[in-house]
């Protein structure tokens, strides 16, 4: 599979490469020739234009000099009308000749003679097409010789003057040397790249320039020129001919000492000549030639930057396929794993599960066929009931788990009040420890804020995992404790840190296990095979400490017992306490534990109470008795139940011997004290105050005695801190009773209340109304039409400046999920039914300003 | 009969609901009006169409008033009741809807007689 994915990989990245480097070298050739393509037909079209320049510039200087002869022509009188002598005639036609700057002027006869009115004696090349010209009555220019040789160009106009011979001349004939032609069209300028020569048809030259030195231009090709692509010397000088003859311009690359250069011929008017015009390559080379290498140049690099990124993205893309496939492969032997553990779980639990369903099943089946049987029918039911509760237990520790594995498990933080906690934790142990008649025992003390921030139903699982086990584990008369007490965190002055012990004279845990005892699914098989338990409690009791930031320890000894401690560090709840004033009696305090004397002292102190504590009853009695009579003699006294030697009852009956019967003696106790009660009552015990003894505890239990009734503390409507005077609310409430009652308690906080009776009305009612109308929502969440989940989310989506209003989801569920449920569609808090006005108070308080 | 009477007759808690609604006048009157309430007639349609949307939401609605009143007993059952009902029709959701007709006609009964003895 790798290996697959590897060949692949570099398969496609050479394949990739290749198809890449062929495109760009197609890329490049293609421009390359269709760059030469381009210059070739650029070079002709200049060429052309050059040559046409050139010939139009030749035609012009040689017409120039065709109308000074025929001017001479036409000023000099011939022969017949003038009469005038011949010498006559030759000296005009100097002097005229000689103003026009020809240097040579002469008559021509029919036959070609020339007599010259100066200027050496001319004779003509060719002179037969000359002749015939003239003879014609034509202008011509043609090529002649002077007696040196020198090369001359002559024009020739028809004229009839007298020869010397007394015949008539033919023509008039000028003559300028051939540089005149050369310097005149700037044939011949070094420093330019362009030359030009000019030819007769045969291809003998009428002007040469760039040191040509043949006679004929042909002969100079044959001799220098190369074969090209576009065809031969030969075939070059072939059509350059057949041009020339059909009179048409020709164009054509040829090499030359192996560059190539590009030839242009055209006729030239007034004479049998060419103009052959020559650009070399060289210029235009050296710039294509750039051009090109700038061309590869741009390719290669194109080409490699190209590759370069392809590579880059293969690279990248391959390792991350192998992160990918080593991910893979470590999620599936975690998969596999995790199987592994499930199926034994499974295999665990299904005997869990089966051993309490099939008492509920054989259960059923002997109450069924004892059906009359009234006492056997309810013994059954009792074991069903049990077996019942036991399989609820299993199965709700399951489905923890796997909320816990799933990340679903949420903490809902709360305000909670420890006394209560600690008082239901002691009410739900209390009949199991009394079943197996264990030594039960609660001890509070330091408690800094008895009122902190945390999810009071996951602190009461904790503990109640932590006690069941040690309940469970602790033979019978054994000894189980748990004790609370707190302590200042250092630099936050918010927290509290709470330590929690459970200790227990159990059969402990053997070292072993100590580690694995926090492990999902796992119990000590040897001894607690038949304990029941899904081996789940201690892994989710771990998970909820750790996900409340806390710690948890465990200390264990074989068959001498175990004791575990959790640390928490929770959040003081800043709540104000009620005032908490007693009377200023005196007070005394009688229990063995010194630590909660201590702590119960310093609280009973804070409420103006005079307290003094005692060990065991023969110490309080002695301190009764001293204090009788006495102006600071006890006027409440505090008894623990369980003491050493005399209980609590007995030395009420001897203090109450000692008293008046209106000193209230009050018994402190863990227990249900509901079979104690009349023991104690006949003892002369006025009360009881349940232990774990916290502040409020005490206060709450002594309240009673200081002669203030109990109005004094019935909830009644705080003064509120914020003026909700004029402040209007929109209920959404589909029932009418619940509405009612709503209103009537909203009413005493001066609210002004609407109602709206399901979600499409509250939305609708809200988007009715101008901005601000409304300074809250209180949303009922199941409601016909729409519910309060939508109504809210209708109105936080609304574009308008107080769709952010505080809503505030009030239900009959209050799970923290349909709390969760509640946030989640934008409503900022979330009260449950019954409406508490108190709460709900608070939180209007907290939100509208 | 008092008021106080009349809540244990009908297994509610007096001292919660006089905690919150603070004047018997107040849950007297309230506590009449619950006869009016509509929602167990709801209920009793859901249930009987088999219509479990209404039935959940209209024991949902008991569940909610009897929390206002504390009428704990009724709001046990038609707790109970919401929660078979709340995802599917739960099996054991029969037993309960018999339980909450138990529970509701006592509750309703014992508010009747109370009524008449106040002479209204």
């Amino acid at each position: 599979m790798k290996n697959k994915t590897t060949r692949f990989l570099i398969a496609s990245v050479l394949l990739a490469s290749l198809v890449c480097v062929g495109l760009f070298t197609m890329l490049a050739s293609f421009m390359n020739s269709s760059s030469s393509k381009a210059i070739s037909e650029v070079g002709k079209t200049y060429m052309q234009g050059m040559s046409e320049q050139i010939s139009l510039h030749f035609e012009t200087a040689i017409n120039l000099r065709l109308r000074q002869v025929e001017s001479i022509v036409e000023e000099v009188p011939m022969a017949e009308d003038s009469g005038l002598a011949h010498d006559m005639v030759q000296e005009q036609l100097r002097s005229n000749g000689k103003a026009c700057d020809f240097n040579y002027l002469g008559l021509v006869s029919e036959q070609g003679d020339f007599e010259m009115a100066y200027g050496e004696k001319l004779k003509i090349i060719d002179p037969e097409s000359f002749l015939t010209s003239m003879k014609e009555g034509k202008e011509k220019v043609a090529v002649g010789t002077d007696l040196h040789g020198n090369k001359v160009i002559l024009f020739g106009v028809p004229a009839q003057y007298c020869m010397e011979d007394g015949s008539l001349a033919l023509a008039l004939v000028a003559g300028l040397p051939v540089e005149y032609i050369t310097d005149t069209l700037s044939l011949d300028i070094n420093d330019s790249k362009v030359y030009s020569f000019i030819v007769k048809q045969d291809g003998s030259f009428v002007i040469r320039t760039n040191g040509a030195f043949r006679e004929n231009y042909f002969e100079r090709a044959r001799n220098m020129y190369e074969d090209t692509k576009d065809g031969t010397v030969e075939s070059y000088i072939q059509e350059m001919g057949k041009a020339m003859e059909e009179g048409r311009d020709y164009s054509r690359q040829i090499s030359v000492e192996g560059k190539l250069r590009h030839v242009y011929c055209t006729k030239l008017s007034y004479s049998e000549w060419y103009l052959l015009t020559f650009m070399p390559y060289g210029t235009l080379d050296a710039t294509i030639d750039h051009f090109s290498h700038n061309w590869g140049l741009v390719s290669v690099l194109g080409c490699a930057i190209v590759l370069g990124i392809l590579l880059i993205i293969f690279l990248i893309y391959f390792r991350m396929t192998r992160r990918q496939m080593c991910e893979l492969y470590k999620a599936r032997t975690e998969a596999e794993h995790a199987t592994q553990a499930k199926s034994e779980f499974l295999s665990n639990m299904s005997h869990d599960i089966r051993t309490p369903m099939n008492a509920i099943v054989g259960m059923t089946a002997i109450a069924m066929a004892n059906a009359d049987d009234m006492g056997q029918v309810q013994n059954c039911l009792k074991k069903i009931a049990l077996s019942s509760k036991h399989l609820l237990g299993l199965i709700n520790d399951v489905l923890d788990m796997s909320k816990i594995e799933s990340g679903k498990m949420t903490l809902s933080m709360d305000l909670v009040s420890l006394r209560e906690v600690m008082d239901s934790i002691v009410s739900i142990v209390q009949p199991q420890t009394k079943a197996k008649r264990q030594k039960f025992d609660v001890f509070i003390y330091d408690i800094i804020s008895e009122n902190v921030y945390c999810d009071g139903v996951r602190l009461n699982q904790i503990l109640l995992n932590i006690l069941s086990n040690a309940i469970k584990f602790t033979p019978d008369e054994g000894k189980v404790e748990i004790s609370l007490h707190e302590e200042p965190v250092e630099n936050s002055e918010q927290k509290v840190r709470v330590h929690i012990h459970v200790k227990d004279s159990g059969i402990g845990i053997a070292p072993e296990f100590k580690d694995k005892i926090f492990d999902s699914f796992s119990r000590e098989e040897t001894r607690v095979r038949r304990t029941e338990g899904s081996g789940l409690g201690m892994a989710i009791t771990k998970y909820i400490i750790d996900a409340m930031g806390g710690t948890i320890e465990m200390d264990s000894e074989l068959g001498v017992g175990t004791e575990f401690h959790v640390i928490l560090e929770l959040e003081k709840a800043d709540t104000p306490e009620e005032e908490m004033v007693l009377p200023p009696w005196n007070m005394l305090v009688v229990d063995d534990d010194e630590q909660l004397c201590e702590s119960a002292v310093v609280s009973l102190k804070s409420f103006g109470v005079n307290a003094e504590w005692a060990l065991d009853g023969e110490t309080a009695l002695e301190m009764v008795e001293t204090k009788k009579n006495s102006p600071n003699s006890y006027e409440v006294i505090l008894l623990d139940w369980k003491l050493p030697g005399m209980d609590g009852i007995q030395i009420a009956k001897k203090i109450r011997s000692q008293l008046e019967d209106d000193v209230p003696i009050l018994l402190i106790s863990a227990y249900d004290w509901s079979e104690i009660e009349r023991q104690a009552r006949e003892a002369g015990i006025n009360g009881f105050i349940s232990k774990p003894l916290f502040k409020s505890t005490l206060y709450c239990g002594l309240r009673a005695y200081a002669g203030e009734g109990e109005e004094l503390v019935l909830n009644s409507v705080i003064e509120p801190k914020v003026d909700f005077k004029g402040k209007r609310i929109l209920v959404a409430e589909d029932n009418d009773l619940n509405w009612e009652i709503a209103e009537a308690l909203l009413e005493d906080l001066e609210l002004t209340l609407e109602r709206a009776e399901n979600g499409q009305e509250c939305v609708d009612k809200f988007k009715e109304t101008e901005q601000g109308y409304y300074d809250g929502i209180l949303m009922d969440i199941r409601m016909p039409i729409m519910t309060g989940y939508e109504a809210a989310k209708a109105i936080r989506a609304m574009d308008r400046e107080d769709s952010d209003l505080p809503i505030i989801a009030m239900t009959a569920d209050a799970f923290a999920e349909d709390v969760e449920a509640a946030l989640h569609s934008g409503m900022n808090a979330h009260v449950s039914k019954p409406i508490d006005i108190r709460e709900l108070q608070r939180l209007l308080e907290k939100f509208i300003k | 009969m008092t008021l106080k009477e009349c809540y244990a007759a009908l297994g509610g808690d007096y001292e919660d609901v006089v905690l919150r609604l603070r004047s018997d006048r107040m849950i007297q009157k309230f506590v009449f009006k619950f006869l009016d309430d509509p929602s167990y007639g709801q209920l009793c349609h859901g249930i009987e169409i088999r219509d479990r949307e209404e039935a959940f939401r209209a024991a949902h609605t008991i569940k909610g008033v009897c929390q206002n009143l504390s009428f704990t007993k009724l709001y046990r059952s038609s707790s109970a009741l919401c929660d078979a009902l709340r995802n599917d029709w739960g099996a054991e959701a029969d037993d309960l809807v018999k339980q909450v007709h138990e529970d509701y006609e006592l509750t309703a009964g014992v508010i009747r007689a109370f009524q008449e003895e106040m002479g209204e």
